[in-house]
């Protein structure tokens, strides 16, 4: 699985155009009242590529993917969904952009086959019955049409939730740790499910705090804290390119690895 | 799977068709409308307190004078309004807030006012349903009538009533974070609210408390029903009780929407 995803990394080529670019960010500022959450965060996802933001508790991470959903507004900086600019057109951004949240919910008396029916209108794509089943049926969930968001498992909800992002197959796709609290055959159904989203021509920004999902399913990561992106690679060019820094090499435990690279580079310290 | 070929074979997907506000209106209203007809405490509260109320008023009635018996008909409307606003509305707003259902919805391209103008809407349809309900029992049970024009009257004033106790339901949600306190909090407020109604127009408690419960929101809302009901007999006090109310619905919302936050974090 780690090597597929990773042979299947696309290359990178300085020469690929704006054109090409299924989100760019340049230079994101949030603050929390007097707390500078996101300081200059600059990024560009390119279609078909899935893209991690790795980083400790209070890193940045959750606050960079709500300004780029439109969830709360930076003081400074651009976003640009494809040809959209996201802080002027924030409803045709939205339009583009398929979102899971880190804990999301549905309305709790509505039925999964309601909740398919809500979020399909909402954004204009229109689904018959037939057709919703069909969908439900794809992710396993065509039994639990009749069942209440509540009473599915952690597993099925979280594929719900993956499902209810994509239902207007939007051109990008930002999952907030969309694997976690998941067991390891759910978390790998995911990456299979990540992975055919990329097939078919989306890009994917993620978060997590699981250096081996960066590893298995992520073209590239950026490595982010403090509000800063600290470094940004492809998973084997950033263990490569820290191989012998001293600050990582002090906490690799024999070969290095992406984790120590993530350690070596936001420290030891716990965080809230 | 998906192979380094599919991958390469992937055409560049196109835009999404932007959805139109009549499209996100409809899918809103529709999945509110479920919900509250699913709320079975919601309308135990919105429907069954004002039916019980009607029978315990004109029960007594019969025995002391409370009042005007169209009076005591807006006053158990006021009381449903009140139930639905404040221990419906409000709750159900804070509860969806904590689990991250109004995040949801926030990242679609649904405005942030179509979520909630979608929601009150499917509150005062309930509310003129519950008035209907309400109505109806009082004509059957305590031979209550209104002529044609009374009807048309009333349901056309319970919009402005309603938008005085969704105002107070909207001014709670936006004032108190954690649903629980909310919870509590609203139970807090519903008491006063019902019996302010109740008793505007009697001075069982003296004319001090005649005055403040007359002038109150639910007082002002049943002053405005009860003129409603019998136009003829409206006064120049009605009027004054729509530009209270107005007031009224101004300030709460205006408060509840300033500080309105669409996460609890």
């Amino acid at each position: 699985m780690v090597e597929t995803a990773v042979e299947n990394a696309r290359p990178l080529r300085a020469s690929e155009g704006r054109s090409n670019l299924a989100l760019e960010v340049t230079d994101l500022r949030v603050s929390y009242g007097p707390k500078r959450a996101v300081d200059g965060v600059s990024l560009e996802i390119r279609e078909r590529e899935i893209f991690g933001l790795l980083g400790p508790n209070g890193a940045g991470k959750t606050t960079t993917l709500s300004a780029i959903e439109g969830l709360l507004r930076p003081d400074a900086g651009s976003i640009r969904v494809g040809d959209v600019d996201a802080r002027t057109h924030p409803s045709a951004a939205r339009a583009r952009v398929g979102v899971q949240l880190q804990s999301t919910s549905f309305q709790s008396s509505l039925t999964v086959r309601e909740i398919v029916r809500l979020y399909a209108g909402l954004y204009g794509v229109e689904l018959s019955n037939a057709a919703i089943l069909d969908a439900l049926a794809e992710i396993h969930l065509d039994e639990e049409a009749r069942k209440r968001f509540r009473q599915l498992s952690g597993g099925q909800q979280q594929r719900l939730s993956l499902m209810i992002a994509t239902i207007h197959d939007p051109p990008l796709v930002l999952l907030d740790e969309p694997t976690a609290g998941l067991d390891p055959q759910a978390r790998r159904q995911l990456w299979d499910r990540i992975e055919r989203m990329r097939g078919r021509g989306r890009s994917i920004l993620l978060t997590t705090h699981s250096m081996e999902e960066a590893q298995s399913v992520c073209d590239r990561v950026a490595i982010m804290d403090h509000g800063v992106i600290l470094t940004v690679d492809r998973p084997a060019a950033l263990v490569e390119k820290h191989r012998d820094d001293p600050q990582v090499r002090s906490v690799a435990r024999g070969e290095v690895t992406l984790e120590d690279v993530f350690i070596g580079l936001t420290g030891r310290d716990l965080r809230d | 799977m998906t192979d380094a070929a599919d991958t390469r074979r992937a055409a560049t997907i196109p835009a999404p068709a932007a959805p139109t506000l009549r499209g996100i209106l409809v899918s809103l209203l529709r999945a509110d409308a479920i919900v509250q007809l699913r709320n079975g405490r919601a309308l135990a509260l919105g429907t069954v307190l004002p039916l019980v109320l009607l029978w315990a008023l004109f029960a007594a009635k019969r025995a002391t004078t409370l009042g005007d018996p169209l009076f005591l008909v807006a006053s158990c409307l006021s009381l449903g309004m009140a139930s639905m606003a404040v221990l419906g509305y409000s709750i159900t707003v804070a509860r969806d807030r904590e689990t991250g259902v109004l995040q949801r919805l926030r990242v679609t391209p649904a405005p942030t006012w179509a979520i909630m103008l979608s929601r009150l809407i499917v509150q005062v349809v309930a509310m003129m349903a519950m008035a209907v309900v309400v109505l109806a029992a009082a004509f059957l049970f305590e031979h209550v009538e209104l002529s044609p024009i009374g009807y048309v009257l009333t349901i056309v004033v319970l919009i402005l009533a309603s938008a005085v106790f969704l105002s107070i339901g909207q001014l709670l949600v936006g004032l108190i974070a954690s649903a629980d306190t909310l919870s509590a909090g609203g139970r807090l407020i519903y008491m006063p609210l019902v019996v302010l109604g109740v008793f505007g127009h009697t001075s069982l408690f003296g004319t001090t408390f005649e005055m403040v419960s007359r002038w109150s929101p639910s007082g002002v809302a049943s002053s405005l029903m009860s003129g409603a009901m019998d136009p003829g007999a409206s006064t120049g006090e009605t009027w004054l009780a729509v530009v209270a109310a107005a007031a009224y619905t101004v300030v709460f919302a205006g408060i509840g929407i300033r500080w309105f936050r669409w996460t609890v974090r």
